[in-house]
């Protein structure tokens, strides 16, 4: 016991102490900022105005106004999600949805001029405008066809310079459609100042029915939300600290200690105590980037909310906590270990680094798993896919927090997920006291399964 | 002098892996404070019997007992080890490096803390008790290394090729070290290719070759029973005397000199006189035993 406490203790304060832990400890956030909130920045910069005309030939040219204010106009989001739809939105949010949505937020700027066509043909005034575009003066325009407030058939074009430009194009769709809309509903009678009401989206409370026939809490979706920062956090923390555990398995081959090590700890003591020293090394990260996270959140949330903004967190019992907690930390072991056995069978971290591919393909795989068990919880195909160790903890959280299975699936999943971790390490024990006694040599598997079966 | 428990008694063991059999039906006893000599060419199996004994591979057949029990993980607290293949993590303080070895062999931090700086003093490495690794030459690495394997005070160590590397200088200081060892009542146990090496500090030995034991026993006795009457010479003229069989039945000359063979029936009276009588210059003149390597060779071909 001492000596695992001695091992931990190493690997632990070795990991620590180096110039490349404080600075990752520094830098990570930062990365993950510039990974979430650069891309999203950068699609919202719209370099230069966009100068678009409108050919409006309906009658009157009604139109045109209601356009032309709508893209001047910063939008005042003519749909209505409210805030609780916007979080599970964003869970589920396709590619286009989430383009609209960043569309949304940072409205470009337009200027608008309307053509007319004077009595002149619809092709001469076209010629005219891509000579226009030709010459770099315009970025494109709209063709409103004159019958589209009474027939929903005819579209309206768009011709511009850049039409890959998604956002923009999304944006002049939104105004066209609302304008033409309330249009058409104010041409059937509607009066004008009804309008924004009758067309507001509806919004639907959902509320959990638990196997007890009790009604739950309004329940907006936020649980699942939480499972896939959960998932996230596996896959994150896996990619991460996965490569530090490997390394430390190996290190001991690339240095040659590894034998002095055998004749005086068991391997299995010396897997478990490297193990658990660089997860504690992660914990200790992850520990100051939580609290970072929290000292920040602490500032800015009651900043927020003074502001109006809606900030309420996902309304969850203390229980579901838990057992995120637990499932997390079952989920990094799993994968961990995965590495652990990888790290006994090669003998360098770089031959190592190529045989972990296939362990982020089973992490991914996870994942995946994920959206069939969220649409049925309770189908076999669910059951049997949260008994399996390497998608378990992503597909077990889903169940929990979509339909809570029976207690004793929970167990069951859990300890199988514990039995495979004690189950790799004391298989990675086995290879890489075999594995250390053939020197530079690249184990095959059927060798490795030989070894096994001989130790 | 082989008297009481033997500190590591082998019993008849085997090892093999797959096809390759490492170790067969090899028998041996060490003892108390005795320097053993485990001697062989590479690949004799001299590092497999070894790891066999410190327990990180056990024999397909035969039994091992050290200090006269069945190997535990225990026990291995008691045995100290430096293995062939021997390194040092890079980027670990000298000291720390040691203390950490101490304390998986369950030496309580204080005491290793003393016997650190007792022990890098001795090696003359004190001054680089803060520094990593790294910074160190090869040689110097490779003291820290044999600290590593006494610094929990073994009763019994093994030493596989400890001077492997080591320069004239520090092969004698290693040298003077395993004797005070020796004189502090451990017992060691010393593999080695270089017969030469083995020669001037085991008490017993152990010639293994191809997995097989050929011969074992004290060194004396090894020697005693294969003395053949040779002659070391180192001579200005006498060349014909050296011709002559009836004289001498077998002649090497290295860069040192001339080592014969007594013939059968001659005697070294009768060869200093010759030599005295052809007017050679004599600068040595000396009655030897074989060496190792020559009883080696000798038994591995009659073997053969």
């Amino acid at each position: 016991m001492t000596k695992l406490l001695a091992i931990i203790k190493r690997e632990y304060l070795q990991r620590v102490r180096t110039k490349f832990f404080v600075v990752m400890t520094i830098l990570g956030p930062l990365m993950l900022l510039g990974f979430t909130v650069v891309p999203q920045l950068l699609v919202g910069i719209k370099t230069s105005e966009t100068r678009i005309a409108v050919i409006d030939q309906t009658e009157g040219a009604k139109l045109y106004e209601p356009i032309r204010s709508g893209l001047l106009k910063p939008d005042k989001d003519e749909e209505a999600n409210d805030a609780k739809q916007a979080v599970a939105g964003s869970v589920n949010s396709n590619q286009k949805d989430r383009i609209e949505k960043a569309g949304k937020s940072y409205t470009g700027s337009f200027r608008v001029e309307e053509v007319k066509l004077s009595g002149r043909p619809l092709e001469d005034v076209r010629r005219e405008l891509n000579a226009r575009i030709g010459r770099g003066e315009l970025d494109g325009y709209l063709v409103i066809p004159p019958d589209i407030l009474s027939n929903s058939e005819t579209k309206p074009a768009y011709y511009g310079r850049n039409v890959g430009d998604v956002l923009t194009s999304e944006q002049i769709r939104n105004r066209l459609n609302s304008a033409v809309r309330r249009e058409r509903l104010i041409a059937e009678g509607v009066k004008d100042q009804d309008v924004d009401a009758l067309s507001k989206a509806v919004g639907v409370a959902t509320y959990p029915v638990n196997e007890k026939g009790q009604e739950g809490a309004e329940d907006s979706g936020a649980g699942f939300v939480l499972v896939f920062v959960i998932a996230f956090l596996i896959y994150m923390t896996v990619l991460l600290y996965g490569q530090v555990v490997l390394g430390a398995i190996v290190e001991e081959k690339e240095t040659r200690i590894a034998e002095i090590l055998f004749s005086s700890v068991r391997p299995f003591y010396l897997m478990l105590g490297k193990l658990i020293g660089v997860s504690l090394m992660a914990l200790t990260q992850m520990g100051i980037w939580v609290g970072a996270f929290l000292v920040v959140a602490a500032y800015i949330l009651p900043g927020l909310a003074a502001k109006g903004m809606d900030v309420n967190l996902p309304n969850l019992p203390l229980l579901f906590f838990v057992y995120f907690f637990m499932f997390f930390v079952l989920g990094y072991f799993i994968y961990a270990t995965i590495y652990v056995l990888v790290g006994s069978m090669v003998t360098t971290t770089q031959e190592g680094g190529q045989m972990a591919m296939p362990i982020v393909f089973l992490l991914i795989a996870g994942l995946y798993m994920a959206f069939p068990v969220i649409r049925a919880p309770n189908s076999p195909f669910a059951f049997w896919v949260s008994m399996v160790p390497f998608f378990s903890p992503i597909t077990m959280l889903v169940r929990i927090v979509s339909q809570k299975p029976p207690f004793w699936q929970i167990a069951l999943s859990f300890s199988i997920g514990c039995v495979t971790v004690v189950l790799w390490l004391w298989l990675a024990a086995r290879i890489y006291r075999i594995g250390m006694l053939m020197y530079g040599k690249k184990a095959t598997i059927p060798e490795v399964a030989r070894w096994v079966r001989q130790a | 002098m082989t008297n009481g428990h033997p500190t590591v008694s082998i019993n008849n063991i085997s090892k093999s892996f797959g096809e390759f059999t490492a170790v067969s039906e090899l028998s041996l006893a060490v003892y108390p404070g005795r320097i053993y000599g485990l001697l062989g060419p590479n690949g004799a199996g001299k590092t497999t019997t070894i790891r066999m004994i410190v327990n990180i591979t056990a024999p397909d057949l035969g039994e091992i007992k050290v200090f006269g029990e069945q190997i535990t993980p225990e026990l291995q607290d008691r045995i100290g080890y430096l293995p062939e293949e021997r390194g040092l993590y890079k980027k670990m303080k000298v000291g720390d490096q040691i203390k950490y070895f101490a304390a998986l062999k369950n030496v309580n931090a204080r005491e290793a803390e003393q016997r650190v700086d007792r022990w890098l003093a001795r090696l003359k490495l004190a001054e680089w008790k803060n520094k990593k690794a790294s910074e160190l030459s090869k040689g110097m690495q490779q003291k820290v290394q044999f600290i590593n394997a006494v610094v929990h005070e073994p009763e019994l160590l093994i030493l596989d090729e400890p001077f492997s590397g080591l320069d004239p200088v520090n092969v004698e200081v290693l040298k003077e070290v395993i004797l005070e060892l020796k004189s502090a009542g451990k017992t060691i146990i010393f593999s080695t290719h270089q017969m030469e090496v083995a020669e001037k500090i085991c008490d017993d030995i152990c010639l293994i070759n191809r997995s097989r034991k050929i011969l074992d026993g004290s060194i004396r006795e090894v020697k005693r029973a294969f003395s053949r009457n040779a002659v070391a010479l180192r001579l200005v003229g006498g060349d014909a005397v050296l011709e002559d069989r009836n004289l001498l039945s077998k002649v090497r000359r290295d860069s040192d000199g001339i080592e014969g063979l007594l013939a059968e029936g001659a005697s070294s009276q009768a060869l200093l006189k010759a030599l005295i009588a052809a007017d050679a210059t004599i600068e040595r003149f000396e009655m030897i035993e074989p060496s190792l390597h020559d009883i080696f060779i000798e038994k591995v071909t009659e073997n053969a």
